[in-house]
């Protein structure tokens, strides 16, 4: 049997909703220059700072984890998030790689 | 995001259906793409444009909007032929890869329910197995057995199939005595370059989980030559 790339995070979404977590999706939809992972890479967080899953193989992760946080904390619906070098933040989040990418952020919702 | 998408998704890929999920990123709202099916008037103008994002295998935001498809295909098929030590390691290094595999060995003994607890295992002559198995040029052969009379057929449909990728365990020279069989049986010498053999990336390595790690390499490395 061979697994699609998001079925464990799928599945595991799936299963913090039916213990009444609220839980992010977050994906790579625009990267340029050498990013570390490609487009379409997801991973989910829950309301609680748990996740699966993974944007850019270390990197980005833990600011990720807090954006899609304060996003369900706040109600908002979705948010775009680029990290690049150029950018102070993303430079003490560590990029680096020398790439940049886009990360989509919304709520899974009912 | 709904969560009724996801489940969708899950549902639609163990039903293997190719399909792309479609994402408005200004609002959040996620549709389900088929090919030559309708779409909701939100994503309705971009249709052409998914579509062919689709057809490339690709994810990503469609140019000039603020729709991002992500494409959902099949995975490529691997036929293994032999049910050997191999075809074991083979099979946990695919899971996580993408791959499908599928084993034939007329063998009922190599080719248990035991051995290969989940895997899809067809217990007949490979030419038998053919006529099951839905193959193109997205397909992928490795052949194990290094016994001519279960090897030889399978490699022979493979390259009149012209399947992606080939490769046939044997040495130099059992790769050797093979092609002189093939042309025997009518293949042309610059139609036989289409099989590795030797099979496998060199990695130096002799255990069986060792040559199944350069077989899957050699896999992964042809899949992104071949643009597949």
């Amino acid at each position: 049997m061979s697994n699609f790339p998001e079925k464990k995070i799928f599945e595991e979404a799936d299963n913090w909703i039916k213990n009444n977590k609220k839980v992010s999706l977050a994906t790579v939809v625009q990267t340029w220059g050498s990013s570390p992972l490609g487009i379409g890479s997801r991973m989910i967080v829950s309301e609680d700072g748990d996740f699966l899953g993974s944007v850019s193989g270390g990197c980005v992760e833990a600011k990720v984890v807090e954006e899609c946080i304060s996003l369900m904390k706040n109600k908002k619906i979705c948010k775009k998030i680029d990290f690049n070098v150029s950018n102070e933040n993303a430079w003490e989040i560590g990029l680096a790689c020398g790439g940049d990418i886009s990360i989509y952020i919304e709520e899974i919702k009912l | 995001m709904k969560l009724e998408i996801i489940r969708e998704t899950l549902k639609n890929k163990s039903l293997k259906k190719e399909f792309a999920v479609i994402t408005n990123l200004i609002n959040g709202e996620s549709e389900i793409f088929f090919p030559g099916c309708d779409l909701s008037e939100m994503f309705s103008k971009y249709s052409e444009r998914i579509e062919k994002t689709f057809n490339l295998n690709k994810n990503g935001i469609i140019e000039n909007s603020e729709i991002f498809v992500q494409t959902y295909k099949n995975p490529i098929k691997v036929i293994i032929v032999g049910a050997v030590d191999i075809s074991i390691y083979l099979i946990d290094y695919a899971k996580n890869l993408n791959f499908e595999i599928i084993i034939i060995d007329p063998r009922g003994y190599f080719a248990s329910k035991e051995r290969f607890p989940d895997t899809k295992i067809i217990n007949k002559w490979p030419i038998e197995a053919f006529n099951e198995i839905e193959t193109n040029s997205k397909t992928a052969l490795v052949t194990l057995t290094h016994d001519p009379k279960i090897d030889d057929p399978a490699l022979q449909y493979a390259l009149k199939n012209k399947f992606f990728y080939i490769g046939a365990l044997g040495s130099k020279k059992t790769h050797e005595k093979r092609c002189s069989r093939l042309i025997e049986a009518g293949f042309k010498e610059i139609e036989l370059e289409k099989i590795n053999g030797p099979i496998g990336i060199k990695l130096g390595g002799k255990s069986p989980s060792e040559i199944a790690l350069s077989i899957i390499s050699q896999l992964v490395s042809e899949k992104y030559k071949n643009k597949i």
